[in-house]
């Protein structure tokens, strides 16, 4: 049987100007020691960046806090990295977010970040409840079969 | 942190070459676009952004840099970008930049097909 190698990483990060970027390095660093290309490491640092960017701005919450969780694992067919994202703010309705979106490859100047989340990461799931904050919780593998 | 965007420019006679380093946030964004507007008060119709120091954009940013099309594009000019990421190339055709602004592999390319 074939260990699989892991790293995790958990942080408590302020809803300051630019912490979206603390966030994405940490998990850059993360999948890098695990071997996962520079072309993957971006598209999920991008999503990353988004997803705070969404908690930061549209949340509510209360305690001005982003949770942020990462698992990496490296077994058989390269890394795969699994990150939650949560705020304690007053949730959304994803379908009705996704309704508003426009079609894509229309220039629209906001109402994107969703979008581009789901366009750079494999699995993207969303546990969101009103006035129960929300977890994005999405996953970029290295080959996704 | 510190992720302050800086921006040069290489003044052409009919346009100018804007050279971007850092992260294209609402803030590098409105850097962007007020050199952009600068330039295009002064009558400079080809903009073209090399983004060649560039890892990072966000939403935000990007919606800016439409702002600055749509603006360049309501005065008969022209925006255009090189040197993207894989991921900033994608990212900008998801938000709907590539349908209004020429994207190019590398400088080269972009200079000699907008005549700069």
């Amino acid at each position: 049987m074939t260990m699989a190698a892991e790293r995790q990483m958990e942080l408590t990060l302020p809803m300051v100007d630019d912490i979206e970027i603390a966030a994405a390095r940490a998990a850059g660093n993360l999948a890098r020691e695990l071997g996962m290309s520079s072309e993957k490491i971006d598209e999920m640092t991008h999503a990353i960046i988004e997803a705070c960017i969404n908690a930061r701005e549209h949340s509510g919450c209360a305690d001005n806090r982003i949770y942020l969780r990462f698992v990496g694992t490296s077994i058989g067919e390269g890394p795969r990295i699994d990150v939650w994202i949560s705020d304690h703010g007053r949730g959304f309705d994803p379908a009705e977010a996704r309704s508003r979106r426009p079609a894509p490859g229309m220039a629209h100047k906001r109402g994107r970040g969703l979008q581009l989340i789901e366009a750079h990461m494999d699995e993207v799931d969303i546990t969101t409840q009103q006035g129960g904050g929300t977890t994005i919780h999405m996953v970029k593998y290295e080959k996704k079969s | 942190m510190n992720e302050e965007l800086r921006v040069a420019v290489d003044r052409r006679t009919n346009g100018a070459i804007l050279y971007t380093k850092g992260y294209i946030n609402n803030v590098g964004g409105e850097e962007i676009a007020n050199r952009a507007y600068e330039l295009m008060d002064a009558d400079a119709r080809i903009l073209l952004l090399n983004l060649r120091e560039t890892k990072i954009v966000n939403s935000i940013g990007i919606s800016i840099l439409i702002e600055i099309i749509e603006k360049m594009m309501d005065k008969g000019g022209k925006i255009a970008f090189c040197c993207l990421t894989p991921v900033i190339h994608k990212t900008f055709q998801i938000m709907g930049l590539a349908n209004y602004a020429t994207i190019y592999e590398n400088e080269e390319a972009a200079v000699q097909d907008l005549a700069l």
